[in-house]
């Protein structure tokens, strides 16, 4: 992060956008610009909370965040710009705003796997806006054209038009055996989203729980991570499984039984962002069968 | 001598106070607007005190924020009886003749409001990440709230319930059958809410509309209409129905950020 001194250059160390930084947050994801980067000792940087009523600027249309419990996100669309939503986080609408539903294939699967089977449009031009239903930080991430993000799913909030949606398969899961019961596990969903903004720069809104913190990872780097806290991550970023088998006294603290700890390994090169508030996954049996993982008995 | 207008409620205060003394809002903070003209409630500081009738509020915490009354003699407040935090042992309790037992137990809402009697101290809150939401009446004034949502009154408001109009509304509105009203006669009032994450309010002007997520509804003006509109909205061959409350001025609407999505099948 940085404004040299005599010159009107600002990159935002959080979405990397460059400005001239004269404003008090950054134009393109709304991370306050007076504030120094907060980087703990191990290499997390805690993304500032967008200030209340902060501006982001999109195409021809802008975006305040207000509130700070569970901000909103209010959009004031130009005639000529349109976002896409879940229909469930409208809050308000101006009657003028266009809604309809956005066309999107694979309805079946985004039923069994528990995502939103309604996607909507609204076009401009007028106000409307957003908000999750959980604590938490609204996270702008404006994409540059052909950039890709993968979003674990249900954080997402928005996106504008010009932002392609895709989902596939997340590649992470395992199955428990606990006496004759078999369970199958999806520790970061069934899917995973995943955002390209094509022709043009486009800007997504994630909800993040908690606080978020984000991650340089190097070429080959890895970092364990409890897998209901990965927000975002760039396609770069390789995960999977990874179990740990603490050593137990006894046969039935020994981790084979149940005592086992399950990460999401993450390898670089890329960003990835993590949120403080997360789902543990209640694991009873022994893992019979996983995607590509790794163990290690201590 | 000069005064200060709050921006909130319109009361006015000595120069030297930094907060309201009616509702708590902070007197040395502009009304912070959206761009559509959405003001946010006033955020009130931990341990701010405001005064009603000869009792005094004092507002702590900020993330599930409590309301501690102390009640003076001949004062009383109503409430939901799961609200209540803590009390002095001295209290006097009663509970407030509702009416309509059979049909508030229909419509889900508290079979039983309690009434705490001064002097004393009692303090309540709700059970979730919000904001409290301080709402003096003039006399004369009429206000509805969705229900579960009112913290506190006090005593010299009339409290009862309305149905709400029209079977759409009910069944795809999201507030419920009934809301509850608040309205003052000759004495001046106050009430107390919580809203669910961070709170909304706008002015409407007569004829204006707004559309709102249903739940998100949290109080307005009885003077303001509430009608649920439909959206059809087709994916394939499927078609849904979407439920959206509009609101028709004149009148205030306040909403509420963190709610629970009712309005779609």
């Amino acid at each position: 992060m940085s404004t040299p001194e005599g010159t009107s250059h600002y990159t935002c160390p959080y979405c990397r956008m460059d400005s001239d930084g004269s404003a008090n947050s950054c134009s393109s994801c709304g991370a306050p610009v007076d504030i120094r980067l907060k980087i703990s000792h191990s290499g997390w940087a805690k993304q500032p909370p967008i200030k209340d009523m902060a501006r982001i600027r999109f195409n021809r249309s802008t975006c305040q965040i207000s509130g700070s419990f569970v901000p909103v996100a209010e959009m004031n669309l130009d005639g000529q710009d349109s976002v896409y939503f879940s229909h469930h986080v409208l809050l308000h609408s101006d009657t003028q705003v266009r809604l309809e539903a956005m066309k999107m294939g694979g309805g079946w699967n985004r039923v069994l796997a528990g995502m939103p089977l309604i996607m909507m449009q609204a076009g401009g031009p007028g106000h409307i806006a957003f908000s999750a239903d959980h604590p938490g930080e609204t996270l702008a991430i404006p994409l540059k054209q052909g950039q890709s993000v993968d979003v674990v799913e249900h954080r997402f909030l928005l996106a504008t038009s010009n932002v392609n949606y895709q989902w596939e398969r997340s590649g992470v899961w395992f199955t428990t055996q606990d006496g004759d019961e078999q369970e199958w596990h999806y520790p970061i969903g069934q899917m995973m989203d995943r955002f390209t903004a094509h022709n043009a720069h486009g800007l997504l809104l994630l909800h993040g729980p908690g606080n978020t913190f984000l991650r340089d990872l190097d070429q080959g780097q890895s970092i364990l991570v409890e897998p209901g806290g990965l927000i975002w991550k760039d396609p770069t970023v390789r995960m999977h499984l990874h179990f740990e088998y603490p050593r137990g006294q006894y046969w039935f603290s020994s981790a084979r039984w149940q005592a086992k700890s399950m990460w999401l390994r993450l390898q670089g090169p890329g960003r990835v962002a993590i949120q403080s508030v997360f789902e543990r996954p209640e694991m009873v049996g022994s893992v019979v069968n996983s995607s590509p993982a790794t163990t290690h008995y201590w | 001598m000069d005064r200060i207008e709050c921006q909130w409620c319109k009361a006015q205060n000595e120069q030297s106070r930094t907060a309201c003394n009616t509702c708590g809002a902070p007197l040395d903070q502009r009304n912070i607007v959206s761009d559509s003209g959405w003001t946010e409630a006033p955020r009130l500081r931990d341990m701010t005190e405001f005064r009603f009738s000869n009792s005094t509020c004092q507002v702590e915490g900020e993330i599930v924020p409590v309301a501690e009354l102390a009640l003076a003699h001949g004062d009383s407040v109503f409430f939901e009886h799961h609200v209540m935090l803590w009390k002095e042992p001295n209290v006097p309790m009663s509970a407030l003749n509702t009416g309509g037992g059979m049909k508030r137990s229909i419509g889900g809402m508290p079979h039983v409001v309690s009434v705490a009697h001064g002097p004393g101290r009692i303090a309540f809150s709700r059970d979730a990440t919000g904001e409290l939401v301080v709402l003096p009446l003039h006399p004369g004034m009429e206000l509805d709230v969705r229900e579960h949502a009112f913290l506190v009154g006090s005593h010299s408001i009339n409290y009862s319930f309305v149905r709400i109009k029209g079977l759409a509304n009910v069944l795809h509105g999201g507030s419920g059958m009934y809301m509850d009203r608040f309205v003052t006669h000759q004495e001046p009032g106050i009430v107390i809410l919580h809203g669910y994450g961070n709170v909304f309010q706008k002015s409407l002007q007569p004829g204006e509309k707004i559309l709102v997520e249903p739940g998100g509804f949290l109080y307005k003006d009885s003077s303001v209409a509430m009608n649920t509109v439909q959206q059809n909205i087709r994916t394939g061959l499927m078609r849904h129905n979407m439920y959206l409350a509009e609101m028709v001025g004149p009148g205030r609407v306040g909403i509420q950020s963190m709610y629970v999505h009712h309005g779609s099948e």
